[in-house]
């Protein structure tokens, strides 16, 4: 196994791509209850709004925000030729995240805790 | 540095592998007293020669040229040859030297390249000259020279194939050295199949197969750029017709002087 | 090259279409979704082609980037062409039934 930062956000777009495609069908499936009726909507939906699922919001929107900036990284590489940089992109990325996943999250759980 | 310290003895931990008697590779600890300047070939030599003449390695030109003794050196691909051990003694006075990562071990440290050489043989790493040859030298722009990065520079020493982890997934990938390969021929302005070369490697298991986990970049003992070279591969890819045609327009002024 | 090119072009769209997602799902009032909250908003056909083109393109990246994870692996690597044929029809069935979802709130 040869290990670098280039390494690790490979494992971690990857493990977080496949996690999102996971929620990606599940999603489809909780709204999908639209097609049976509104109160099997309603009903499936306030099951997937309670305190233990904001919770798990939370990580789905470090997986997103991780995904996504990892994204932009590969995209700003690709287009402007930055290879030179990988290594601080790559910080610039962890670091961003975790801000966005306090920040975004933190709200999250405010919003959940205090009935908005 | 003190001259105590580049004399001192360090510990240096080899992964052994002899196909005939073991099962899996173990690793085997030796006591090599240092040099000024001594390098891990240097000190790979000491251990055949005066401690276990079993220890195999491939060797040859020892100035960085030849591309025979890349290895696994404390985590990074490398050329024995070219680093000096006093840059990896670790803190425990300790040096692990292992074959190159994701190829089958023959023995020690030699490893089985047979796919290297294969996938780099796909791009057609050889020159494909225009009919008109002139009469004295083709004339190339700094411009067109600057935009190779150096990639002529490349050795073949396997260093940035065996530390693709796309490679230790899928063999079918074409890997760094033979991209590397085809984005020197593709840009060269003397080549005339540009074309074919974009069609080869934007192939399933082409340049798309690259996931820019960068590996390749940190482990070139050249200080080349194999990254760079997919991703312009990549967008050259993208409008094959269009830089063919720019191609073509260029070969019919080969022979004449460069305007300055 | 084409998945690359798709899973690139979605990416794009996506960081569009996600962000719009995010932002009006978690963080404009109001907090609670129910069937009334999503049908206000679809009411508009705006929402509703951000919505259908949201859905495309993230499908569409979903199955290339699983598509792409999985060939990786060399066993696998020689069925692409069936798994290639499989992401498609995935992505055609899901999106059918996400149609079928998102026109349901017209009731």
């Amino acid at each position: 196994m040869y290990t670098s930062t280039g390494f690790i956000s490979w494992l971690l777009r990857r493990i977080s791509g496949l996690a999102l495609v996971l929620y990606l069908f599940m999603h489809l499936w909780v709204i999908g209850a639209a097609n049976s009726g509104v109160q099997v909507f309603n009903d499936r939906l306030n099951a997937v709004q309670t305190p233990l699922f904001k919770l798990f919001e939370v990580a789905l929107l470090a997986a997103v925000v991780y995904h996504a900036l990892d994204g932009i990284r590969l995209l700003l590489i690709h287009y402007f030729d930055l290879t030179e940089y990988r290594k601080s992109l790559f910080w610039a990325v962890i670091i961003l995240s975790a801000i966005i996943t306090i920040v975004g999250g933190g709200a999250i759980l405010v919003i959940a805790f205090t009935g908005g | 540095m003190s001259n105590n310290d580049t004399q001192r003895t360090v510990t240096v931990r080899i992964q052994r592998f002899n196909p005939d008697v073991d099962k899996k590779p173990h690793m085997q600890d030796y006591q090599v007293k240092m040099w000024p300047g001594m390098t891990i070939l240097d000190a790979l030599h000491e251990i055949k020669t005066h401690q276990d003449g079993s220890v195999t390695y491939r060797r040859s030109c020892r100035h960085g040229i030849c591309g025979s003794c890349a290895m696994h050196i404390n985590g990074r691909n490398t050329l024995a040859c070219k680093t000096p051990i006093i840059n990896e003694v670790k803190k425990n006075n300790t040096v692990t030297i292992g074959p190159l990562p994701y190829l089958p071990v023959i023995k020690d440290m030699v490893v089985d390249r047979t796919s290297f050489w294969e996938q780099y043989l796909r791009v057609k790493p050889w020159l494909i000259p225009p009919d008109d040859i002139p009469e004295r030298e083709f004339r190339m722009s700094q411009e067109e020279v600057d935009a190779l990065h150096d990639a002529e520079a490349c050795i073949m020493c396997g260093a940035c194939y065996s530390s693709c982890a796309v490679i230790g997934l899928n063999k079918k990938y074409l890997g760094p050295h033979a991209l590397l390969k085809a984005f020197l021929r593709v840009l060269d302005p003397r080549d005339t199949a540009p074309g074919e070369r974009l069609e080869i490697v934007s192939q399933a298991d082409g340049v798309a197969r690259c996931h820019t986990i960068f590996n390749c970049i940190d482990a070139c003992p050249k200080g080349l750029n194999p990254t760079q070279a997919i991703e312009t591969l990549r967008k050259l890819a993208q409008k094959r017709q269009k830089y063919e045609e720019a191609k073509a327009e260029r070969q019919k002024h080969l022979n004449e002087p460069i305007p300055s | 090259m084409l998945t690359f090119k798709l899973q690139r072009w979605s990416a794009i769209a996506l960081l569009v279409f996600l962000t719009i997602h995010m932002i009006f799902m978690h963080y404009v009032p109001p907090f609670h979704i129910s069937f009334d909250v999503v049908q206000a908003r679809l009411s508009t056909p705006t929402w509703k082609i951000i919505d259908i083109l949201f859905l495309f393109s993230v499908l569409v990246h979903a199955m290339a980037g699983s598509y792409q994870v999985i060939t990786d692996f060399e066993s696998a690597f020689n069925y692409r062409k069936a798994l290639a044929w499989a992401s498609v029809i995935i992505v055609i069935l899901a999106f059918v039934y996400g149609a079928k979802t998102i026109w349901a709130f017209q009731l």
